[in-house]
């Protein structure tokens, strides 16, 4: 890793009675759930039962109905998700979101932290601009070898396969060293070669003091990497535990993993 | 003869200010703003009042805020409405959730209303008679005969084009022009990267109408005068038009569709000796702009000079900030580009 | 007072045109999701078929309906050729409204060179005025109220109680589903292309004889109250069209006499503006992709 990394700084999500509707259905009712700094935690459960809506609502791409948000001692329960993304708190999508005219590079680098050029005032400060425009392409070109996928670099987003564009989807937000992690389902069509490359960034953010909570289907992955499984059903958590027991719990059987 | 090339010139430049302005708006943050010769004609506008003098008994036309500035001043008036006009508009319209064609409606809107109003209020703008009489700058200073004042302007709009193409340029290929980019690719994506959408936006908004509007002004005080008939849509459209043959989200594009659209078939026409009765020769140059407009638009939808792909190659972990490093040999040693 | 209620009966008139060519927008739009902005010059065409008809002694009636008929086929052919064109190769909404635009300033450029840019009389002869109270009409101008009545009514009957026209309507609000559960959507797409064009033609007959003359830009002075009509009554709904086409045809008329007539149309479209900043959902209807909703 450069010298140029700074050291994550290791906060807390606290999430405390969500409640989220859309036209009136409740996706989300009245959820707790907390990460801590190092964490990865698996969040499962079947289609419908709101897992999405609450990462989304975590993000701050929705809002609450009710329910608090904490990042460390912040509440950022009506902050904008643009705010929640400079705190340090980073997402992938469940759609697989990338830049379609832009080429995998600049999103990269644009996506490094300080580096978005936000402002007009960033940018023109011309030398300490430049200084991080060149460490943020050394930190693409890094995390490109990393994942062996150096020969796309040049690929407009709307040039890239479904797994690919997963693959960025999740650089991008690797590559913000963020203090919060949140994955939605970014393994789905990945080629199955690049798959242990991804994980093992997923691990190296946590490792570095970053609380990650990744959902998923794909149960093998959720064994391997989390520390912690929570699973949802219907709007509300149903257990809360290691992968072990979650698989042993009944009520998770039922209603999930038969 | 001779006059008609440097008439052309100059309005080569204003054109080319003007795509430039709606390039930053539309072709690079995708804002549609229908509705943009309003941000010309306000230049002008306060350009031409705070250069005619103050309005007295003796005065044949009436406006607001009159009074009899020196150069560069009512310029850099006529640029602050501009970019005043599109802070408010920008604030109204643009931190909402309307989906893009209805906010090329809304602008479009705007920009009727606000000629209604000005027709219609003779105090604000003298009406429907417009302003005239305007003076040029340095005319008095420089005693030049009329073409010779005209290709001294060809001169100043040529310095000016040059500083505000560098100065777009510089502007597009930093870290703020790749934001604005990631803006109008994909709004959501841009947020999870932590900018701030709907400031970005209201800031290129009144960047470009601040350029629009030093277009007006620059535009006024070489032609004297102004009036509404100079701010219909379709001025609208013919820029849209240059932007989307010369190139969207390219500037040299936009300075290309500026020097073919309205130049070659706006301005060269009215310079034939008419043909057909009086008048046709102008009804049927909106044939052939739209003509061209429909046919560029199907056979390459992305212009003549796309937005093009910027290419990065590694040359060693050593060397790494040669990547960015301006100027040709930087350039060349570390980066191709196609098209940019 | 009586004054105002003079307002209201100009309303009324200026309706009737505003409201046919609202009927045949709000069909368009609420089908395609395209602003369709050479409607003005279709509703030209309208009008200046209508003329020609009637300069070469057919009745001024059946030379409405006629207009109407053949501005019918030309919107079919316009849609089906130029529009369906570009919406194959992807065109976004607003590109979609400058083509429109594009295809207006052909029709209508192109016809002013015709007619070497002049107006024309429509001369309809002088007529007796009917009163009912403060109001004072012409013959002439109670038809053309009592015609728009009658297609409204007309087509609000076959959007709602027949097979076709419900078709209609299901294709507008989802064509995809409309398409799976059976429906021939070409065949129901075509069918309102010609319905939306011949109500426009006959928007543009109805103006000018209200109006009694035309030019190649004819359909531009009424096409913009046509439209915020349309979008003020809900992307899609001939009712709504026809009441928002009531209150504008008043609202602008009342101003106008109030002694403000060169803002009677700030009016419109401030109102117009307004809605579309406070709530567009209720404008747009059922649409709410950002796309061409439907292979024109």
């Amino acid at each position: 890793m450069t010298t140029l990394t700074r050291e994550i700084v290791g906060v807390s999500l606290e999430v405390r009675g969500i409640e989220v509707n859309y036209d009136g259905v409740a996706a989300v009712q009245g959820v707790d759930l907390t990460l801590s700094p190092g964490e990865i935690v698996g969040l499962i459960g079947p289609n419908g039962a709101g897992k999405s809506s609450l990462t989304n609502a975590i993000a701050g791409d929705i809002r609450v109905k009710s329910g608090v948000i904490r990042i460390g001692e912040r509440d950022v329960t009506r902050m904008a998700a643009y705010k929640r993304a400079r705190l340090g708190m980073s997402r992938t999508s469940q759609t697989a979101r990338v830049f379609g005219a832009m080429t995998v590079f600049e999103g990269l680098v644009t996506s490094v932290r300080g580096n978005s050029g936000a402002s007009l005032a960033t940018t023109l400060r011309v030398g300490s601009a430049r200084v991080s425009e060149a460490a943020a392409a050394e930190k693409a070109w890094e995390l490109l070898d990393h994942l062996g996928l150096q020969h796309i670099a040049n690929n407009f987003g709307n040039e890239l396969s479904g797994g690919q564009r997963r693959s960025i989807d999740l650089a991008m937000a690797v590559i913000r060293e963020p203090s919060i992690l949140l994955l939605d389902e970014p393994m789905v069509g990945v080629a199955p070669a690049l798959v242990p490359a991804l994980l093992n960034e997923v691990r190296t953010i946590a490792d570095r003091g970053a609380g990650v909570l990744i959902v998923e289907h794909a149960l093998d992955v959720i064994a391997s990497l989390c520390h912690r499984v929570i699973v949802m059903a219907a709007g509300a958590v149903i257990a809360n535990g290691t992968y072990q027991e979650i698989t042993e719990n009944e009520e998770v059987r039922r209603a999930y993993l038969s | 003869m001779q006059d008609f090339v440097s008439i052309s010139l100059v309005y080569l430049g204003i054109y080319a200010l003007s795509a430039w302005s709606l390039n930053l708006q539309f072709g690079y943050a995708g804002i549609i703003n229908f509705g943009w010769i309003v941000f010309q004609s306000i230049g002008a506008y306060f350009a031409a009042v705070t250069s005619l003098g103050p309005v007295t008994s003796h005065s044949y036309q009436s406006y607001i805020f009159g009074s009899s500035l020196s150069f560069p001043l009512p310029l850099i008036i006529g640029t602050l409405a501009g970019a005043v006009l599109a802070a408010i508009l920008g604030f109204i319209v643009l931190t909402r959730k309307i989906r893009s064609d209805f906010v090329a409606v809304i602008m479009l809107v705007v920009a009727i209303i606000s000629l209604q109003v000005v027709v219609a209020n003779v105090s604000l703008f003298n009406g429907a008679n417009g302003l005239s009489g305007i003076p040029q700058p340095f005319n008095g200073v420089l005693h030049l005969s009329r073409s010779g004042y005209q290709w001294f302007y060809v001169g100043w709009m040529a310095v000016i084009c040059v500083i505000v193409y560098f100065g777009i340029e510089w502007l597009c290929r930093s870290s703020w022009g790749r934001s604005l980019r990631a803006m109008r690719e994909d709004e959501v994506l841009a947020t999870h990267l932590g900018i701030n959408v709907q400031f970005l936006r209201l800031v290129v908004f009144v960047i470009g109408g601040g350029l629009a509007a030093f277009s007006g002004a620059l535009l006024v005080e070489f032609l004297g005068a102004w009036s509404p008939d100079a701010w219909s849509f379709v001025e609208t459209f013919v820029v849209f038009v240059a932007v989307y043959i010369g190139g969207r989200g390219n500037n040299r594009g936009a300075f290309l569709g500026a020097l073919l659209v309205p130049v070659i078939f706006g301005v060269f026409p009215s310079f034939l000796p008419a043909f057909g009765y009086p008048g046709l020769s102008s009804t049927l140059q909106w044939v052939v702009i739209a003509l061209l407009w429909l046919v560029t638009f199907y056979f390459r939808p992305a212009g003549i000079l796309p937005e093009g792909r910027l290419i990065v190659q590694r040359q060693g972990l050593p060397d790494v900030s040669s990547m960015f490093r301006r100027g040709r040999q930087g350039k060349e040693k570390a980066m191709q580009s196609e098209g940019r | 007072m009586n004054i105002y209620i003079e307002g209201i009966g100009f309303g009324v008139i200026a309706a009737a045109s505003i409201l046919l060519g609202a009927m045949g927008f709000t069909l368009q739009f609420g089908l395609t999701n395209v602003l369709n902005i050479g409607y003005g010059a279709l509703m030209t065409f309208g009008a200046f078929s209508c003329y020609l008809l009637h300069v070469w002694g057919v009745n001024v009636w059946v030379s409405v309906a006629l207009a109407g008929m053949a501005t019918s086929l030309l919107t079919l052919l316009v849609a089906k050729t130029i529009l369906t064109v570009y919406v194959r190769r992807g065109a976004a909404l607003f590109e979609m409204a400058m083509i429109t635009f594009g295809v207006a300033l052909i029709l209508e450029n192109g016809l002013a060179a015709l007619t070497r840019s002049n107006t024309y009389i429509l001369n309809m002869g002088l007529e007796h005025a009917h009163t009912l109270g403060p109001i004072r009409f012409t013959t002439t101008q109670l038809i053309l109220v009592i015609l728009a009545v009658s297609v409204f009514i007309l087509l609000d009957t076959f959007l709602n109680l027949t097979k076709v026209g419900k078709a209609l309507r299901a294709t507008a609000v989802d064509p995809d589903l409309a398409r799976t559960s059976g429906i021939a959507t070409n065949r129901i797409v075509t069918i309102a292309w010609l319905i939306s064009g011949f109500l426009c033609g006959m928007a543009g007959a109805v103006f000018t004889i209200d109006i009694f003359t035309v030019n190649a830009f004819t359909g531009d002075s009424l096409m913009p109250l046509v439209i915020v009509a349309a979008l003020m009554g809900k992307a899609g709904s001939v009712r709504g069209a026809v009441f928002a086409s009531l209150v504008l045809g008043i609202v602008t008329q009342v101003v106008s006499i109030a002694g403000a007539s060169s803002y009677d149309s700030v009016v419109a479209y401030g109102a117009l503006a307004i809605a579309l900043l406070a709530n567009p959902k209720l404008l747009q209807g059922g649409l709410v992709a950002e796309r061409v909703q439907i292979t024109v």
